[in-house]
């Protein structure tokens, strides 16, 4: 039980930054990237190519993933989603979704359909170990990771003028135009930080649990459950969202069994949904 | 507006001359034609009613795989455990649809927008964890559908035919009726249909019961085809990606645009049949590009540059 709350909290942190690229991407340009999910396992598989296949360092395999991220997704909002976002928010959206379904299928041609995993030593080491509880590596060090990109993230949004341009960009498009801030890249820019914590989250995500290309669906739909729990746009409500979302999952698999852990998370997010149609901290994201 | 009016009596006549065609068909089709215009026509259904919710009535759901899965299931567990009819299984597969969209739609619609698309998702994933782990429908292992084995491809055909003729007609007269007007106009503004009399709540539910319903039925014909179900086919997000594309490539927001989408839908995945993965990659990759160049798919710049449309749904002006 205390296991479950614990491990719960620290699964947060990472479904935080799973969720983080969306919240702020639909903060900024009001779009759902239905291709986050699928964008975040590519990084994974990134990842693991290169640490299992040419022998790179972890370290060095994300920060290569990192970038590669960062071009594919200045790509995806230059050439696709910018072409589309003045004309609504459902083109937008059902190009992501096309991206989504073309991505995971590459992604199952490429790399077939066995589930993977990245080698590590964080994942089978315990930092604390007491008789009620112990405490694995691998979820703390993602947790730690959630909370710092969810600090800097927040730092760059409020003290920087580029965060200030991205601001003001999704407050007020053409006032933030007349004054001269070229929107359209403050889109760009803003992608590009979604898919940079979508690959740090995908190195943790493979590091922490097996994958296969189909897991994208399912890493979606819990970014989309942390976003809309703490608030579209609410970088602090990630946090939430992430928490509350893993402790259900863990709580859900102790009392009914492992096999029906993500109805119970996919519940509560329902719940959440119809009591408070716009996520939890919603008012606070509106500002 | 003239041209397009004075048109709408051959559009019917072309509809029915196309009608009386499927009708002989299997006199002299081949068993592989059969088959493939039966997927057609069950694809077409759902094509309509995807359609329905999101071209017209504006309630883009990425969830209705959930109602194809009941479908099936109803169709598998009442005809082969309890011995019922195969078509009265399969229409108490809709009832069921329409019973559990009434059960789940005071939560959905509360939501909006990419809320309500992503919440009915969330459904139809709780559907497919929960039937994954449900002791009474084999858990994972899927059910086999014995009874339909003896079905002959004809009767197959005829009943996947009557299904999507009946499904184009209800949306036909229903986008006619003073529904199909309001659903319209909740759909370009919703709040000066409310200022207006529109009833919002009502209106969205009508369609969203006719939409689960025919969702049910088409659940119920496509595994009459399959003839075996398993959680993680009956509830795929590929149902839904099927419908969207349909409907996008063909256009949204038109009658035929969901006919002309489950053609070009059904012709493609069973030509690439052979390159197995290849389907999907063109089929996001081209509806991407539709989006993006034609965004009102094949029917609407037709439309748009010739004024061509068969089954109207517009009103006479003169």
């Amino acid at each position: 039980m205390l296991q479950c709350l614990i491990q719960g909290i620290l699964l947060g942190g990472l479904y935080a930054i799973i969720g983080i690229g969306m919240s702020m991407v639909f903060g900024i340009m009001g779009l759902t990237n239905l291709a986050h999910g699928d964008l975040m396992i590519l990084g994974t598989y990134i990842t693991m190519l290169l640490v299992t296949s040419y022998n790179v360092p972890i370290l060095l395999a994300v920060l290569i993933a990192v970038i590669v991220m960062a071009v594919i997704g200045f790509l995806m909002q230059n050439f696709l989603v910018n072409r589309v976002l003045d004309k609504g928010a459902e083109p937008a959206l059902l190009v992501t979704f096309g991206v989504s379904i073309f991505l995971s299928n590459v992604i199952l041609k490429i790399f077939s359909a066995d589930y993977k995993s990245i080698p590590n030593s964080l994942a089978s080491t315990n930092v604390v170990s007491t008789a009620s509880f112990s405490i694995s590596g691998i979820y703390l060090f993602s947790f730690i990771v959630g909370l710092v990109v969810i600090v800097a993230l927040s730092y760059i949004m409020q003290k920087t003028n580029f965060g200030r341009s991205i601001r003001a960009t999704s407050s007020d498009t053409m006032a933030a135009e007349l004054m001269g801030v070229n929107t359209k890249r403050a889109y760009s820019y803003a992608m590009i930080i979604a898919m940079v914590t979508a690959a740090i989250a995908g190195a943790l995500v493979g590091s922490t649990f097996t994958f296969n290309p189909a897991s994208g669906t399912s890493y979606l739909i819990i970014a989309f459950g942390v976003v809309v729990i703490g608030g579209m746009g609410s970088l602090p409500g990630t946090l939430l969202g992430g928490v509350v979302l893993g402790v259900a999952q863990l709580l859900g698999g102790y009392f009914f069994g492992s096999g029906v852990q993500m109805l119970i998370a996919y519940i509560v997010l329902l719940v959440i949904l119809a009591i408070r149609p716009n996520g939890l901290l919603a008012s606070a994201a509106r500002k | 507006m003239k041209q397009l009016t004075k048109k709408s009596p051959y559009g019917i006549m072309i509809a029915i001359a196309i009608l009386v065609v499927l009708c002989v068909i299997p006199a002299f089709g081949s068993t592989y034609a059969l088959s493939i215009l039966t997927l057609i026509f069950i694809y077409m259904t759902m094509g309509q009613m995807w359609n329905l919710m999101g071209g017209y009535a504006g309630l883009l759901s990425l969830g209705m795989q959930a109602f194809i899965g009941i479908g099936g299931y109803c169709l598998a567990v009442f005809s082969v455990n309890y011995g019922v009819n195969i078509y009265l299984a399969i229409l108490m597969g809709a009832v069921f649809s329409v019973l559990f969209g009434l059960a789940v739609s005071p939560a959905l619609f509360k939501m909006t927008g990419v809320y309500f698309a992503i919440g009915s998702w969330v459904v139809a994933e709780a559907l497919l964890i929960a039937f994954s782990n449900w002791k009474f429908v084999r858990y994972a292992q899927g059910i086999g559908i014995s009874t339909v084995y003896q079905l002959s491809g004809t009767q197959v055909y005829y009943t996947a035919l009557a299904l999507g003729v009946v499904a184009v007609l209800v949306v036909l007269c229903l986008m006619r009726s003073k529904t199909g007007l309001a659903l319209m106009a909740i759909r370009d503004n919703t709040g000066a249909a409310e200022v207006m009399g529109v009833p919002i709540y009502k209106t969205k539910i009508k369609c969203y019961m006719i939409a689960c319903f025919f969702m049910g039925l088409a659940g119920g014909v496509m595994y009459m085809v399959q003839g075996y179900i398993v959680p993680s086919a009956g509830f795929s997000i590929q149902w839904t990606v099927a419908m969207t594309f349909m409907v996008i490539i063909g256009g949204s927001g038109t009658m035929e645009g969901p006919i002309i989408g489950a053609v070009l839908y059904v012709l493609l995945t069973q030509y690439l049949y052979n390159f197995p993965g290849w389907s999907m990659i063109l089929l996001g990759a081209i509806a991407v590009v539709v989006i993006l160049i034609a965004p009102r798919g094949v029917m609407g710049t037709l439309h748009e540059k010739t004024g061509f449309e068969i089954l109207s749904s517009r009103r006479n002006l003169y």
